[in-house]
């Protein structure tokens, strides 16, 4: 394993839900040193990296525009020069990244960018990502705002914000947060402290212990928890049989083909059936796919394989029966029929 | 090519125009065809054991294509029912899930 391999983590959620403030926290955290920072903010005058109170050399903001349409390749740059800079020993040695998106972006073309460039490629590893979502007009941003409901289907965490001016979080607020993504554990910040290290250890690739938490990771949520009438929804596809190499292949190429920026994330474990005792871990943002990571054995007793979907507007019945379809052609063909 | 992919296929073709919300029926002819009737376009999708290349034929308003699998029967029919439909091309991430 590469010594250098650094964790980048997204911190996202809606206009004024908290991000800053628990980052600002968070700089002040021993257990959150040896971190850099990008801020990202949209608007003509920045502020959050005045209201965040660091100056660190390894801390970076990011204007001009939102990061998921308008600077990708500045983000891009940005990474490059902060490696460079640590790499040459000119900033402070950091060992894991965490960018705050503006309120208004989407993280998936982020993550996206994350997975593709070749210039960062084999430096970063994803991390977790992590929404912030506040209590006090969280149900009606959800409610209003496509991209407030994106932010928290995507994450791997979310984290309740201004508990301190509403209370505790009302029911209605959970069950939607429970409807657009069942699997993330709801961590509460209080006035913004919350602990970096239950925060930031939402990735796959836990780097403390340097090793892979799987279950964590897919959190998922045996029940489906479609609605009926809902854009985005969450389900898990459970399979006890291995599945073909083939089929696998055939599945994922056309769900991206045909979901595209509808398939918000997908994330998985696979008994694939050439492969019976090394799992294979997946995991798919929009139409990019990782390749698959073979895990050296099961994590669990359980060998079935599950695979978490994040969609919108993608029916958990559609995508079950064209597993089965595409599985029962694979099964034909391998017989010679 | 044994029953079982037919009707599967037959179920995704159901699943698919629900999903991709258009309108028609799917049914299943004397013959053993798959019919999609009442859309866009008279759809007609044919196993084709007998052909070593193609397992599937698609009829679109009477004309004929070879599919080589569901994957590409689902392809064709969206193309003629949806109009709005343009393919996303799977890309493989270079960076890696976790560390080598």
């Amino acid at each position: 394993m590469q010594a250098d391999v650094i964790p980048i983590s997204i911190l996202t959620g809606f206009l004024g839900s908290g991000k800053t403030t628990i980052l600002g926290h968070l700089l002040r955290q021993s257990g959150f040193s040896r971190t850099a920072v990008i801020i990202n903010e949209f608007g003509e005058v920045a502020l959050d990296h005045e209201l965040v109170g660091a100056s660190e050399d390894s801390f970076i903001e990011l204007k001009t525009g939102c990061l998921c349409c308008k600077i990708r390749t500045d983000l891009v740059q940005t990474l490059q020069d902060m490696l460079q800079r640590r790499d040459a020993g000119k900033c402070s040695p950091f060992d894991r990244m965490v960018i705050e998106t503006s309120g208004l972006a989407d993280p998936a073309p982020i993550l996206q960018t994350l997975m593709t460039d070749t210039s960062i490629a084999g430096r970063l590893v994803l991390g977790g990502v992590v929404a912030t979502v506040d209590t006090v007009t969280g149900a009606s941003t959800l409610q209003r705002e496509d991209i407030s409901q994106k932010q928290v289907a995507i994450a791997d965490k979310i984290v309740l914000t201004k508990l301190d001016l509403n209370g505790p979080a009302e029911p209605a607020l959970l069950r939607r947060l429970r409807e657009l993504n069942a699997g993330a554990p709801v961590l509460s910040a209080d006035r913004g402290k919350i602990d970096s290290q239950c925060l930031f250890s939402a990735g796959l690739y836990d780097p403390h212990a340097k090793s892979l938490d799987v279950n964590s990771w897919l959190a998922e949520e045996p029940r489906s928890h479609a609605r009926h009438n809902a854009d985005i929804q969450a389900y898990t596809l459970v399979r006890k049989e291995p599945i073909g190499a083939v089929t696998l292949t055939l599945f994922l190429e056309t769900l991206a083909e045909h979901c595209g920026a509808d398939l918000l994330r997908l994330k998985g474990i696979v008994n694939v059936a050439e492969s019976p005792d090394r799992p294979a871990v997946i995991h798919g943002v929009q139409h990019v796919f990782h390749a698959p990571a073979w895990l050296k054995r099961w994590p669990s007793d359980d060998r079935s394989s599950r695979i978490v979907f994040i969609t919108r507007r993608v029916p958990q019945r559609w995508v079950e029966a064209l597993f089965e379809a595409i599985d029962a052609e694979v099964a034909d063909v391998s017989v010679g029929r | 090519m044994s029953e079982a992919p037919v009707d599967l296929a037959r179920e995704l073709m159901v699943q698919s125009l629900a999903a991709w919300r258009v309108a028609g029926a799917v049914q299943r002819s004397r013959d053993g065809a798959i019919v999609i009737c009442g859309a866009r376009k008279d759809i007609r999708i044919d196993a084709a054991p007998s052909d070593p290349m193609f397992r599937w034929t698609v009829t679109i308003d009477g004309r004929k294509r070879g599919a080589i699998s569901v994957v590409g029967v689902l392809r064709q029919v969206r193309e003629a029912l949806d109009p709005g439909y343009a393919a996303s091309r799977v890309r493989v991430a270079l960076t890696p899930l976790v560390p080598y």
